[in-house]
């Protein structure tokens, strides 16, 4: 007889304490041993909630109405203790940064180990398999804070694995990596399966996942499974707008629906050919101490009507380039100019009204009471007067579509209301280039897509600038491409030139994508780059 | 970078100690040094802790800015004590005027004068090496002890498993919200945001930290349920746990201890029997009362 599956999932249904109506509904589905199933929906379908019943943090840390069976191994799991549970169910979360609990990688990584009171002896052969398994051995005795996001990921993961667990669940494990690391980790995770894990994936980026194969495939929408089976049909069960599929199954499947309207971006190339560069860096070099320089040598110059995209791996130094063009920080040689005035000789204040910085979370800045004084805060500090500001709040308003908001408090708003906060909050200080550190970090594919859609469209910016290492969103929406590597730019143009060189990009831990692929195959009848419903009709 | 780890492994006296004796011995320390006001042992002590400093490996370069900062305030504070002569008047009800300093200005029609007298000039200079001896001992802790080892030696004193690991966590999270409040710091200053220009009383001013306060702490709650998720997930705080770092007591330690405790209840003692009170010397006593 066979052993049963290590994971079945029978007729789940979940309902938060404090929520009126279940976050997920009748689920049910089985992960033979060996089997990689990925869960594929947009924020909010219930994905993490489903995780949270199988590893067993539902019932245990979060309350709520449940019902149905979860069977591991074929032994009902309900009233076990979080301890036997977690060494069969191994879970990775979203965020390593808040996961590793350890000073150093060898306690991270004896972490759950110690907390199952093993001897030390046994602990520290597990913890020295798992490393080496991973291939992390060389980071056993280093302090966790100084790893980058790939170590982090892979040092989380030894941390899960030294416990044994014959079933994985990886919550969004891409998030925070850059493509070339979130390949390494995608090829890690195969190895395992082909070992005999059994992983659940979730992830809404599809088509990096699809790279390592799915057994099976299951989407999820408004808390219940859309489509569970194969990869194959995947293409026709599920709306491309929501998950991101790859470039290839989207132009089939658009090819087959009415041509869609997108929205036109309200930066102008040709008005800003003629006009003065608002932004120029001039020889700039820049390092924490003498010996260690992040910045060598950059030479650019930002024109109205551009759209820049920065790509570049982690670490490569394009927050701190951002960091000059907005003068919180300032180059150790060489110069950067706002609208023909050094940075040396301005405070961040002052170059405000030029460039709008928007960090990567809006949680960073939210802290007013209301949206109204949140978007006030910035014209303020400028200076404004009161009529001006009351002005500039209701214009921020009015282009982010927030109208009737105002008396909100901002932290109460959705993410996507948040993040339109942070963005108004930067348009009421009328600056004339938007800055964007990943902005589409934290959003499922849907949201982020028709974000950048709607900032784009916006009037009042007259050139945009985002650092991302999403290559897709520097294809769809730039005009300009930056490659930054260890601190210097290692190529400008526009993306049609600058990504077809795709030795370059794989050079600068960038992945090619199938978008990118698509895009190159047809761009002499296209001319330039544009997004995969677009290329349905050429 | 906000936070560097003052910790490293350095050849130290200190360090040649298990870091459960030393914290038992610095508490003993402590106990011993206010059991007295008589500067002759206060000098005995502050010499002691002085020893300890150069025998650790310091450089003066990395632990000047905690020096500067904790030297000027104790010395302030001294200074204040003297100028006012309010400090030690639970100590001695008659004093030795050496010099009555006048003021060659009149306040409201008030000229003021300072009496220098050898128990105020004593009771400074008391207070002074006690409070230097209290902080060169305490400003040692965070360049010797090793950050990884904060849990288990306080697991070691007594401490529950789960407050003694959240010691391991304080340390472990301190740069994470080192660097969160420097993205926010970072955010507001590209909105306009001078710190500098902080103004008003002092409601007024931790009003306008706000924009600083409130996102840094709204993140660290949001960042917690991660932590809590990330803890429960493997297993924490269902059973005893096992502590992967170990600590052994070695002789010498055992003998700190002994030594550190031996003088503590000694100095008790003493000081029961009024051994050690605020002194000042007897020739002294000669000169005019106030």
């Amino acid at each position: 007889m066979n052993p049963p599956p290590p994971l079945v999932v029978e007729d789940l249904t979940f309902r938060y304490r404090d929520r009126g109506s279940p976050s997920i509904s009748s689920i049910s589905f089985e992960l033979p041993a060996g089997h990689l199933l990925l869960l594929a929906g947009s924020s909010g379908c219930g994905k993490t909630t489903l995780a949270r019943c199988i590893n067993g943090l539902i019932p245990r840390s979060y309350k709520g109405e449940l019902s149905g069976r979860i069977l591991l191994h074929g032994q009902n799991a309900a009233g076990w203790p979080l301890a036997r549970i977690s060494q069969l169910v191994g879970t990775v979360l979203q965020d390593p940064e808040r996961q590793i609990l350890g000073t150093r990688v060898l306690n991270e990584v004896a972490f759950g180990l110690e907390n199952l009171g093993l001897p030390r002896v046994e602990i520290l052969e597990r913890v020295d398999r798992a490393v080496e398994h991973l291939g992390i051995s060389a980071l056993r005795d280093r302090e966790t804070h100084n790893l980058s996001g790939g170590e982090k990921q892979k040092v989380a993961l030894a941390g899960v694995l030294a416990m044994r667990p014959s079933l994985l669940i990886l919550d969004e494990p891409l998030a925070s990596l850059d493509p070339a690391s979130a390949q390494e980790a995608l090829a890690l995770v195969r190895r395992l399966i082909d070992e005999g894990m059994s992983v659940l994936m979730i992830e809404h980026r599809v088509e990096d996942v699809l790279r390592i194969h799915p057994d099976q495939v299951m989407f999820m929408s408004e808390g219940r499974v859309r489509y569970q089976g194969p990869v194959a049909g995947l293409e026709h069960a599920v709306d491309y707008r929501e998950v991101k599929l790859p470039a290839e199954m989207v132009i089939a499947r658009a090819a087959q629906e009415p041509q869609a309207q997108f929205p036109s971006p309200a930066i102008r190339r040709s008005l800003g050919l003629a006009r003065p560069p608002l932004v120029q860096f001039e020889g700039v070099r820049f390092g924490y101490d003498a010996a260690d320089s992040v910045l060598h040598d950059i030479n650019l110059e930002i024109r109205p009507g551009e759209v820049i995209a920065v790509l570049g791996p982690n670490g490569a130094g394009k927050t701190t380039l951002v960091k000059h063009a907005i003068g919180l920080l300032k180059p150790t040689a060489g110069r950067v100019l706002v609208q023909g005035r050094d940075t040396h000789e301005l405070s961040v204040a002052q170059v405000a009204s030029t460039l709008g910085y928007v960090f990567q979370s809006p949680s960073h800045m939210l802290f007013a009471p209301t949206v109204r004084e949140e978007l006030a805060f910035g014209p303020t500090n400028l200076g404004h007067t009161p009529d001006l500001i009351q002005q500039e709040v209701q214009e921020a308003l009015k282009i982010v579509n927030l109208t009737g908001l105002e008396a909100d408090p901002p932290l109460a708003l959705s993410f996507g209301q948040q993040k339109r906060v942070s963005i108004a909050a930067i348009l009421a200080m009328r600056s004339r280039i938007l800055v964007m550190d990943e902005p589409t970090a934290g959003q499922d594919f849907r949201n982020y897509m028709s974000f950048m859609d709607s900032i784009l469209a916006m009037p009042g910016f007259e050139a945009v600038l985002f650092i991302t290492h999403d290559v897709d969103l520097a294809v769809v929406y730039a005009t300009r491409v930056l490659l930054v590597s260890q601190g210097r730019i290692a190529a400008d143009g526009p993306p049609e030139e600058v990504l077809a060189d795709t030795g370059l990009l794989t050079r600068c831990r960038l992945v090619p994508t199938s978008l990118l692929h698509a895009n190159l195959e047809r761009l002499p009848r296209t001319g330039r780059f544009v997004r995969a419903e677009a290329l349905a009709r050429v | 970078m906000l936070v560097t780890w003052r910790y490293r492994k350095r050849r130290s006296l200190v360090q040649s100690f298990d870091p459960r004796a030393w914290i038992i011995f610095y508490l003993c320390f402590m106990g011993v040094t206010i059991s007295f006001w008589d500067v002759r042992i206060l000098a005995i002590l502050f010499g002691l802790s002085l020893g300890i400093v150069i025998s650790s490996g310091l450089t003066w370069r990395e632990t000047r800015r905690a020096w500067l900062f904790i030297g000027g305030f104790i010395i302030y504070f001294s200074l204040f004590t003297f100028l006012t002569g309010r400090g030690g008047m639970e100590f001695y009800t008659e004093e030795h005027v050496i010099r009555n300093v006048q003021a060659s200005f009149t306040l409201f029609g008030w000229r003021p004068v300072l009496h220098i007298t050898v128990e105020r000039i004593f009771y400074a200079l008391s207070m002074l090496v006690r409070v230097f001896s209290l902080a060169s001992m305490t400003i040692l802790i965070p360049y010797s002890f090793n950050p990884a080892q904060y849990g288990v030696t306080f697991r070691g004193l007594g401490l529950p498993d789960k407050i003694a690991y959240a010691m391991d966590l304080t340390m472990r999270f301190v740069p994470t919200y080192a660097r969160d409040f420097q993205i926010t710091m970072d955010a507001q200053r590209a909105r306009g945001y001078e710190i500098e220009k902080l103004r008003g009383g002092l409601l007024a001013q931790v009003r306008k930290l706000a924009p600083l306060i409130v996102p840094v702490t709204i993140q660290a709650i949001a960042g917690s349920e991660d932590i809590i998720d990330a803890m429960d997930l493997r297993a924490f705080g269902i059973q005893p746990r096992t502590w992967l770092e170990e600590l052994h007591y070695r002789p010498r330690d055992r003998a700190l201890i002994v030594a550190g405790v031996g003088c503590f209840l000694f100095s008790l003692a003493l000081s029961i029997y009024g051994v050690g009170t605020f002194w000042v010397p007897e020739a002294l006593k000669s000169l005019p009362l106030l």
